[in-house]
């Protein structure tokens, strides 16, 4: 019958306990399996396997009974979710409701969050761009944050390495603000892109509009075909979950891969409660988890531990890991756990129309778009305010149905679909400077529904982001004026820091542990067998969206961890 | 040929609905559990009101493609207590004002007579029922355009394009 004899400490022991089964963790998993690591992937959510567990991913638009739109009592009880572009009647059961994990707002933050297997990587906007050399010199040329511990060399082979296997499609551009990568063929630039692209050559000579780079198989190849995925189809129902694998997420790529090994075991429904620290050893030994659903506390062993829970639920996980060694929290000399956290500004959008090629049009659907790369302060420091923004850009040809009237002309009116003219948009991402008095800490008296000291969140934007803005919307109107755009708007939506979806910090790389946190193997300094390597890792922001790098971290990071165990160092 | 197609998606409907797991569902069941918002008869009246909006030619209108429930859900679920008010009494008022003129319920009045009190409502400076016709002509176009019967037959939509051209010619007609 029952095994009463068996070891129950040794059966819950691994060689390695990923935390978090996203982006990062995703990779973590199949670094570490691949590499022989018996390893255990913890997730707080549900799990959510590939195809099966995509509800709305084959329904058609009219099986949505609000068409796409959610029902008020749902938008009232989640506002915070609600803010999020893609939270909607397909695809709202990938996002975390508001109430299963409050937070304290010192300052209004969207935290947006995504808890269940394969976390965001089925909502992301798959948006795939390399760090160049200004972007990791920045906080050292800049003089603000600290210093990267690792440039744009130390990183490169580690972005081929992750794209080959995720599958990026984008187009050689040759720029050294936005190093090209192992592209699969490129998606098409329209009619109007490519012309906005030839006016911006001609007017500046360090301003580029390229087709964006994406995480869509656009012609698989065979390391593709062996993970069980298929080229895109261009439905762009990506927040569904593509039953094609035609994106890269954790649950159609990384995860299942990992499966296959052998080496893995998934267990969902476990909210990490903290690691724990082994004084005698002088390391951590595991992982304590809370299972959500008989709310039992409950202990995993493994010489390695890597934390991929999100960048905000990485800092929590370390500041409640409290020990005699560490009481303000897992590796926290420097005292600056929670600290630092920065994200993205997508405050100001550009729009207008151009009234050329009225004779063209587009056909199909297209899941990425057109993008401009940084062009402000990165060979020098040239305006008031530090660093710069990244753009996007694209454009579709205007259609209308004429909607006056009643009865029989109206309905002619409807189904006699009309041309208008062009319009073109353009949205910024705003680097924004990592700074101490943006952190996040553990209430101390409120607990969350499993126990949890409450997070509080205090971030903000700054006077540097408002210049910021400004210039963003002064720039695109130049050039848009220049390409002869007409009606051009500049908008800035005013929303919350969080919305971008972009937040890091708190766990920082860098060189010296007096100042970081992690080393530039993304370890912790004070605790080598514990690795951070989401977002939380990040010693600044650049533009870039942000999971390419988190994925090529992960992969570098994985692989020092095994050479370092084996070489029993850890 | 066109009927085999809507059969089918009938089909595909039925078993992606029942394929939803509670965890998926649960996001929209609790509305199902509301009480409807409009009686048995002033339904019928949004039913007369969506086909006159959207009338039968040589293929069907927004009345007989349930166009009149789905406004009717919508105003329900997803929208605030003023506009549900804003629906019924608008309802109420049409009917009245059809009662008066006519001598009979909106229901009962035949096509022209609707038509004739739809366009002296957008005609006339009584904001709220204006603002009643509004929300149910929007919400009646958007009901009408995404319904089953008109993106299979009349605008033929792509689930599945596996394309992307950036430039081709506009077709006439």
């Amino acid at each position: 019958m029952a095994n009463f004899n068996i070891d129950s400490k040794k059966a819950r022991t691994y060689d390695a306990i990923v935390i978090g089964s996203g982006i990062s963790g995703g990779w973590s998993a199949k670094e570490l399996t691949e590499k022989g690591l018996k390893t255990l992937v913890l997730e707080r959510g549900r799990d959510v396997q590939h195809i099966k567990d995509y509800p709305t991913t084959n329904m058609m638009p009219w099986e949505f009974e609000h068409r796409e739109r959610l029902p008020k009592e749902i938008t009232d009880a989640n506002p915070i979710a609600s803010r999020c572009y893609n939270f909607k009647e397909s695809s709202a059961h990938f996002f975390a409701k508001d109430n299963e994990h409050p937070y304290i707002q010192e300052k209004p933050f969207d935290w947006i969050r995504g808890y269940q297997v394969g976390g965001k990587s089925l909502l992301w906007a798959r948006q795939t761009q390399r760090w160049s050399k200004y972007d990791f010199e920045g906080p050292s040329r800049d003089k603000f944050a600290v210093e990267w511990p690792i440039g744009y060399d130390d990183i490169a082979p580690w972005y081929s390495h992750v794209e080959k296997f995720a599958g990026i499609t984008g187009n050689k551009d040759g720029l050294d603000t936005l190093p090209d990568g192992e592209f699969l063929t490129p998606h098409e630039l329209n009619c109007v892109e490519k012309y906005f692209k030839e006016s911006v050559s001609k007017q500046y000579k360090d301003r580029h509009i390229i087709i964006g780079r994406a995480a869509h198989i656009t012609d698989p190849q065979q390391i593709h075909l062996d993970q069980g995925r298929a080229k895109c189809q261009h439905r762009t129902m990506c927040e569904r979950g593509c039953p094609f694998g035609g994106y890269f997420s954790s649950n159609s790529s990384t995860i299942p891969w990992a499966m296959k090994t052998g080496n893995m075991t998934l267990r969902p429904h476990s909210v990490v409660h903290s690691i724990i620290y082994d004084d005698k050893k002088q390391k951590a030994s595991g992982v304590r988890v809370i299972d959500s659903n008989t709310k039992e506390m409950m202990e995993f062993y493994a010489d390695i531990i890597f934390l991929n829970a999100a960048a905000i639920n990485s800092n929590l996980v370390l500041l409640n890991s409290t020990s005699s060694r560490f009481p303000n929290g897992l590796g926290n000399d420097s005292g600056v756990l929670g600290k630092y956290i920065a994200f993205h500004n997508y405050r100001a959008t550009v729009s207008a129309e151009y009234e050329g090629f009225l004779d063209s049009t587009e056909e199909g659907r297209r899941p990425n778009g057109g993008y401009i790369p940084r062009f402000r302060n990165v060979y020098k420091q040239e305006t008031d305010f530090l660093r710069g923004y990244a753009a996007g850009f694209g454009s579709d040809r205007e259609t209308y149905n004429d909607r006056s009237g009643l009865g029989e002309s109206l309905k002619a009116g409807l189904l006699k679909t009309q041309y208008g003219n062009w319009s073109v948009g353009s949205h910024m991402m705003g680097e924004t400077i990592p700074k101490e008095s943006n952190y996040v800490a553990l209430d101390k008296t409120q607990k969350d529904p499993f126990g949890m000291p409450m997070l509080k969140i205090n971030v903000d934007y700054d006077d540097n982001d408002e210049k910021m803005i400004k210039d963003y919307i002064e720039q695109v109107s130049e050039m848009f004026t220049k390409a002869g755009f007409k009606n051009i708007r500049a908008n800035d939506n005013h929303r919350n820091p969080g919305n971008d979806i972009h937040e890091m910090g708190g766990v920082r790389m860098g060189k010296d542990p007096k100042t970081s946190m992690l080393n530039k193997f993304n370890q912790l300094h004070a605790c080598k067998n514990v690795f951070v390597t989401d977002g939380a890792c990040m010693t600044s922001t650049s533009t870039q969206n942000p999971s390419l790098t988190y994925m090529a971290l992960t992969a570098r990071a994985a692989d020092h961890a095994v050479k370092e165990m084996k070489a029993k160092n850890l | 040929m066109e009927r085999r197609v809507a059969l089918k998606s009938m089909a595909m409907a039925v078993g992606a609905m029942a394929g939803l797991p509670a965890w998926a569902s649960g996001w929209s069941k609790s509305t199902l559990e509301k009480g409807t918002l409009l009686s048995a008869d002033q339904s019928k009246i949004l039913t007369g009101m969506v086909e006159t909006i959207i009338p039968k030619t040589d293929t069907p209108g927004a009345g007989e493609l349930g166009v009149g429930g789905f406004v009717q859900k919508m105003v329900t679920d997803c929208y605030d207590s003023k506009a549900q008010a804003s629906l019924k009494s608008g309802i109420s008022n049409l009917d009245e004002q059809s009662i008066q003129r006519f001598g009979k319920s909106f229901a009962d009045a035949g096509k022209d007579q609707r038509m004739q009190l739809l366009q002296d409502i957008d005609k006339s400076s009584d904001a709220s029922q204006k603002a009643f016709l509004g929300m149910v002509k929007n919400l009646t176009i958007q009901g009408y355009m995404s319904s089953e019967y008109v993106m299979t037959n009349l605008t033929h939509y792509e689930m599945i394009p596996a394309r992307y051209h950036g430039c081709v010619p506009v077709t006439k007609g």
